[in-house]
């Protein structure tokens, strides 16, 4: 009996703290979209967000060797070859924590969506806003050629 | 021991039924963002060739299973209530509006060629978009898939059609999460499949020509 209630027990702090470590990190590319020849690039800010996200994206996109600007305008101040926009969620666990980032490229003139990365990772897997950003762009960038869909 | 009881019951009845009761997505308000500007009229029908909503086994407004612990399945419905294909065409009508086109529905009854010409021919429109749903629910149990088969046609006023795309598959769209979280991931994919339906070279010049 009591083994049983030892066993349970168990079972329940595992289903608990397993939940705690989940995480996804996933890129959907247009197959006729050609990342390759993308080279400049405007982050719209995305409304709720009070963090300055666009500009962590926008420093990202620049570390890659891109040329990026950002700014709180939906619309590119000049042209571009893509625009793009993004979604962060946080969530409170002792501190605040970027829990999900989506990523997406758009056409600057349409803004068909083209290309989009997410990366979701629960508390336990936490990390800094400028990592989650890093890997999303890794992963949508990771094959930078013609119709790459993972 | 009836505590033991009572713990043990009331665990196999959230593992079972947990979060996976009751969850709607709402496609409604998705926005999709279309490859593609034009002008002029267009006539929008989305038809439902669900083979399980054919027969009756589910209801139009059945939009996936959310299982629970055992992978036991319940349904999942439009936050609207309305039909999956009455919230698809809304989404997609309010699409072709951003993209310059002034739409009108289409009344479709069913899948049948002859049906849908006649709608058509009846809306007396000279360009005509109609998406056929043969496949679209998602299944959340671990992971969130989506299994879909759709049709996209561009047709003449009389019902002809001028080009056509399809899509279907089965894709794993992620970790399966809370319902809001599950909801807009749902809305984000068909997001993305429309708007590849649309980004055709062949749609496109259907639609500019």
């Amino acid at each position: 009996m009591k083994r049983l209630l030892v066993f349970l027990q168990a079972g329940l702090v595992l289903a608990l703290t397993t939940g705690c470590v989940n995480t996804e990190l996933m890129a959907d590319i247009d197959p006729s979209a050609d990342l390759v020849g993308l080279d400049t690039f405007y982050v719209a800010k995305f409304e709720p967000d009070d963090r300055g996200i666009e500009a962590l994206i926008a420093a990202e996109l620049n570390a890659m060797g891109k040329t990026a600007t950002s700014g709180v305008d939906p619309k590119p101040p000049s042209p571009v070859d893509a625009v793009v926009t993004y979604q962060d969620k946080w969530m409170w666990d002792i501190t605040m924590y970027m829990i999900e980032l989506t990523v997406d490229l758009r056409d600057p003139e349409t803004n068909y969506k083209f290309a989009t990365g997410r990366s979701y990772r629960t508390s336990l897997a936490r990390k800094s806003p400028e990592e989650m950003i890093q890997e999303v762009l890794g992963e949508v960038f990771k094959g930078e050629s013609t119709g790459v869909v993972k | 021991m009836r505590l033991l009881k009572l713990f043990c019951s009331s665990l196999l009845l959230v593992t079972i039924a947990g979060c996976a009761v009751g969850n709607e997505y709402d496609y409604q308000s998705a926005s999709v963002s279309l490859p593609l500007t034009g002008s002029g009229e267009l006539g929008v029908g989305v038809v439902d060739n669900r083979s399980y909503v054919l027969s009756g086994d589910k209801t139009p407004d059945f939009i996936g299973l959310q299982r629970g612990g055992f992978g036991n399945p319940f349904d999942v419905m439009t936050a609207s209530g309305n039909s999956l294909t009455q919230d698809m065409s809304t989404s997609l009508s309010d699409a072709l509006r951003d993209s310059g086109y002034n739409v009108s529905s289409l009344s479709i009854s069913s899948a049948d060629p002859a049906a849908i010409k006649s709608a058509v021919a009846a809306n007396g429109v000279l360009k005509n978009i109609v998406l056929t749903v043969t496949e679209w629910k998602t299944d959340i149990y671990m992971d969130m898939t989506l299994h879909f088969d759709l049709l996209l046609e561009v047709l003449s006023g009389q019902g002809d059609t001028i080009a056509s795309n399809k899509m279907q598959g089965e894709q794993k769209l992620g970790g399966a999460g809370m319902e809001k979280q599950n909801a807009s991931t749902a809305a984000a994919a068909f997001e993305t499949k429309i708007g590849r339906l649309f980004n055709d070279p062949k749609i496109i010049d259907a639609l500019h020509n």
